[in-house]
């Protein structure tokens, strides 16, 4: 019995081997293009290598650093709207029972199912009409949309497990709100902080289409600077626009961490 | 947080997400367009020092695209300190756009000056998108460009009444690498033979990509009776036209099994097709600008045995314009930026095939000796057609109302199944 | 008091009522042809049955719903599994854990350019047959995009979704398998019994949420079919763009009508399987 229980394991082990070296070989080809020169058709490798793509990146004519300027900052913006709009909202639906409840449950995670496309080219002659198009409150707006319901959830099942009795055993111990709030409910919330401010920051930074129909070319992201490269152009500049933007969603993951973490606390609980 | 904070930070967002929005409204401010065109041409330069020009353009075309960024934007930024603002989108999608804003009445847009041409230049027309006429007031058209040109007066056969400037000049070429064909086909029934002899090595991009829908009409041409077949018309009539295109969509669907994938998908766009002749998968791609790739070949972004042809019928020409939308933010601005495109200088320059290669749309006996001569010494490329050969072989457009409508049949035609 | 979860419900309410409501709205006004600025305000279902009868609807719906239900459901299978796996190891494996997550934080487009540069017809896959000679060339090499198999769009999907259904499904796992593993195990129950008997059917709500968003996302999406999806059939979000920006202003309440009826159908499904589920998991008890 000892033997046939390895090998079934073994053949486990060897399939989930082969299933992570396809799913990372992608980042590997990616390497290869980011930091070729010439690589002609046909050819297992790059002819020649160089940071000619880098060279293009960092070519302030070609504004790409100004691009990922607007992009961090307006999905910081996003996030950070979003989260101080979710987590009353997640306090609402996790804590309390009230009329009208399951409407607004739906309401509230109806973003994730109805496809962006319709809300988008729904709502856009409107946006037209109020001067929102071609501004950054507009796409801002259009990306909470989105965004939002991803944030509410969390915080839902944030509140949810935290429960009524930590604000009440406070309560009765005489703290005030404000040291209620920093040291009973944040804590909770920390987790929830890091997962909702990761997903929300992804969801925005990755926009194309609502950016690219209400924006209308004066808001540029890099989603819209990368577009054109996937199925044509120049393959060097867009492995090498594409691996900044993988860059910058690690980077900012790592930084949300880093802040928000407890290191007391090793929640790994994503309140999905 | 205090209950009270909480209230204020409530209050604070709405009034962050409503005032926005109450404050922009209908912009009904009396723009002075009219003034603009009273204005003297030194005033209208000194009014636009300072400003933006948001300049809409397709942005499928790297080189392009880098021309614009740094010839154009630097000269505009020294000379006349204009900040030029490239913005990538297709004409249909800035039409689109330009639509959405002329049913709400939004006076204050978002471009300022459009490259444009064809059959989107009707429908700017048709939807009083367009400002103008403006071309008279621009000291280079004036000057240098032939105003009674048959393609300066009219655009695919509609006349163009000041409403746009001529910008380039722009001949169908295809494309091929002599290292793997050495005699390309140059008749649509030289192609059917080569395409049923070479299964799977020849494609064109789909309808409506403006390049794809060149190409048919060649075919149209050779297939259907000669562009004498297609006179002027304002409107189409559709099953008419279907018709008369019957020997086209034939052809098509004979030749469609030989083709890349068996015909059954096309490349989306003229870039993509170029990316499948650059990977090799393809024997030929298309262009409306033949020193393309002679630039190519210098940038070694393809081999020196790459040469473009054209057909022994000829291929098709056309002027390419720039416009000026009915709710442009800075007409001023973007008067100036057209008459430097229309600048002898930046006419050469565009003429390089090291920048864009594309052809000159001023009137070359109306140009000073010297700019003559730059002309004359600017090296093509050898992949370039020599100017005499592409002008021997130079074929009309038909009207823009067609196009349209062709582009549509194609689809029903030999597409859906 | 009573009126405090509306308070704090205020804000996000705002903003959806607003935008989300008021974009569906719109759109399913404009889809009955009402549009003040061209001059209709008949309410008028002639644009659903124009766009009903045309071929192109049945082929692009067959089309968007194949995407969808084929990536969803393989990518939930092998989520489960890979899932699975990593509940079932003895210590924690921080490698496969971090793995794992990195395709999450990776945008859609960026995933679907890396893959087309993998397994696309001049991709590094065909060019390595190409020199081994397994294939003379690129024409050859099986055309994953720009096909009506769409094997190239399913794989961007899938390469984004298994890690996302992996975690969100593996917490819930992992705290079932902890409860419940030892009970199983004095009960003498094969790690077989184990998954199907009381892992999987514990989990399945979180399976069923988790796998609902991912067809929900794949069938409404626009990007990547544009990108890479064949010249016919169009993906239905791509069908209803082309006919957006159409010149012709009078596809636009067309256009409309495909987004509305995309919106129905993604509704009516995920609806549809979540009363299903739950009847299956009422079986269970």
């Amino acid at each position: 019995m000892g033997v046939s229980m390895d090998k079934k394991q073994l053949v486990h082990k060897i399939i989930v081997m082969i299933f992570f070296i396809l799913l990372m070989s992608p980042f590997l080809i990616l390497l290869l293009w980011a930091f070729s020169k010439v690589w002609t058709a046909g050819s297992i490798f790059p002819h020649d290598w160089g940071l000619r793509g880098w060279q293009y990146i960092l070519n302030p004519q070609n504004k790409i650093l100004s691009v990922i300027g607007t992009s961090i900052f307006l999905s910081l913006a996003v996030t950070l709207v979003a989260t101080i709009i979710s987590i009353p909202a997640g306090k609402a639906l996790g804590l309390y029972d009230f009329p009208g409840k399951n409407i607004v449950e739906i309401l509230v995670l109806a973003p994730i199912i109805i496809p962006p496309i319709t809300i988008g080219m729904g709502i856009h002659v409107i946006f037209i009409k109020y001067g929102l198009v071609d501004t950054f409150l507009g796409v801002l707006l259009i990306h909470l949309v989105v965004v939002m319901p991803y944030g509410i959830r969390i915080f839902a099942s944030v509140y949810k497990a935290m429960g009524l009795k930590w604000e009440e055993q406070s309560k009765i111990l005489k703290a005030n709100n404000w040291q209620r709030f920093i040291y009973v409910t944040l804590p909770f919330l920390k987790p929830g902080l890091i997962t909702s401010g990761i997903l929300m920051f992804n969801v925005s930074f990755s926009q194309y289409f609502l950016t690219f129909l209400i924006g209308g070319g004066k808001i540029v992201t890099l989603p819209l600077v990368l577009f054109p490269y996937i199925n044509s152009g120049d393959r060097v500049i867009g492995s090498v626009i594409s691996l900044i933007f993988i860059l910058i969603a690690l980077i900012f993951m790592f930084i949300i961490e880093r802040v928000i973490t407890d290191p007391k606390q090793k929640s790994s609980y994503y309140y999905l | 947080m205090t209950k009270k904070l909480r209230k204020l930070l409530f209050i604070l967002l709405i009034l962050i997400i409503v005032l926005p929005v109450a404050g922009c409204g209908n912009d009904k401010g009396e723009v002075l367009e009219e003034d603009v065109l009273e204005q003297d041409w030194d005033l209208i330069v000194a009014s636009a020092q300072g400003t933006t020009v948001n300049f809409y353009m397709w942005g499928g075309d790297d080189r392009i695209n880098s021309w614009v960024d740094n010839y154009v934007s630097q000269t505009m930024q020294e000379t006349y300190n204009i900040t030029v603002n490239r913005v990538p989108m297709d004409a249909p999608e800035f039409i689109n756009k330009l639509l959405g804003e002329k049913q709400v009445n939004r006076q204050k847009g978002s471009i300022d000056l459009l490259w444009i041409n064809g059959e989107n230049f009707r429908t700017a027309r048709q939807a009083e998108m367009l400002w103008g006429p403006f071309a008279e007031k621009i000291p280079n058209f004036n000057e240098y460009v032939d105003t009674d040109a048959l393609d300066i007066a009219f655009d695919f056969g509609f006349p163009v009444e000041g409403f746009e400037v001529p910008y380039g000049k722009a001949q169908f070429a295809f494309t091929h690498d002599t290292a793997r064909v050495s005699n390309p086909p140059r008749s649509s029934s030289e192609l059917m033979e080569w395409v049923k002899a070479n299964p799977g090595r020849f494609t064109y991009p789909e309808m409506p990509d403006f390049t794809g829908s060149v190409f048919i009409r060649h075919l149209m041409y050779e297939l259907c009776g000669g562009y004498e077949a297609f006179p002027y018309v304002e409107e189409v009539n559709i099953e008419d036209l279907n018709e008369q295109l019957q020997p086209l969509w034939a052809y098509l669907n004979d030749i469609k099994p030989y083709l890349w994938r068996q015909g059954e998908t096309y490349p989306s766009q003229i870039a993509q097709l170029d990316q499948l002749f650059t990977d090799g998968e393809v024997d030929f791609t298309m262009t409306y600008h033949p020193s393309r790739f002679s630039g190519m070949i210098d940038q070694g972004l393809v081999p020196d045995t790459v040469r473009t042809f054209v057909w022994d019928q000829g291929t098709i020409g056309n002027t390419h314009f720039l416009a000026i939308p009915f709710n442009a933010p800075n007409k001023g601005g973007a008067m100036v930026l057209a008459n430097f495109l229309m600048s002898p200088e930046a006419q050469i320059s565009k003429y390089d095939p090291t920048n864009w290669g594309d052809m000159i749309a001023l009137d070359i006996n109306k140009l000073e000796e010297k700019y003559i001569q730059e002309i004359e010494s600017t090296d093509l490329g050898i992949a370039t057609l020599s100017a005499e050969e592409l002008a021997n072989h130079r074929l009309p457009e038909i009207a823009s109302a067609y196009i349209q409508v062709i582009e549509d049949l194609w689809r029903d035609n030999v597409i859906k199944e | 008091m009573k009126y405090k979860p509306y308070l704090y419900l205020a804000p996000a309410l705002l903003v959806l009522t607003i935008f989300f409501l008021g974009g569906l709205v719109f759109a399913l006004l404009q889809s009955f042809g009402y549009f003040p600025v061209l001059g209709l305000t008949q309410f008028t279902l002639k644009y659903y049955l124009l766009v009903v009868k045309q071929k192109e609807f049945m082929a692009s719906l067959t089309f968007t719903l194949y995407i969808a239900f084929v990536s969803t459901f393989l990518s939930t299978i092998i989520a489960i599994y890979l899932a699975n796996y990593m509940v079932n190891l003895k210590q924690k494996n921080k490698v496969i854990d971090f793995m794992y997550k990195l395709p999450i934080a990776v945008p859609h487009i960026v995933a679907a350019l890396m893959i087309v540069f993998l397994i696309s017809q001049g991709g590094f896959l065909a060019r390595i047959f190409i020199n081994l000679g397994v294939i003379n060339e690129s024409g050859q090499f099986p055309p994953v995009f720009y096909s009506r198999n769409a094997i190239g769009i399913i794989t961007i999907y899938m390469w984004k979704e298994i890690p996302f259904i992996t975690l969100m499904i593996y917490t819930v796992m992992k705290n079932i398998h902890g409860k419940l593993n030892d009970v199983a195990a004095t009960l003498k129950a094969s790690p077989w019994q184990v998954f199907f008997q009381v892992t999987l059917p514990l989990s399945m709500p979180s399976i069923i949420s988790a796998s609902a968003i991912v067809f929900a996302f794949s069938f409404g999406a626009f990007e990547i079919p544009f990108l890479l999806g064949a010249t016919y059939p169009k993906a239905l979000p791509v069908w209803a763009y082309y006919n957006y920006i159409s010149p012709d202003l009078y596809n636009r309440p067309i256009a409309m009508v495909i987004t509305i009826i995309l919106t129905s159908v993604c509704v009516m499904l995920v609806g549809l399987y979540y009363l299903f589920m739950k009847k299956y998991l009422r079986q269970w008890g």
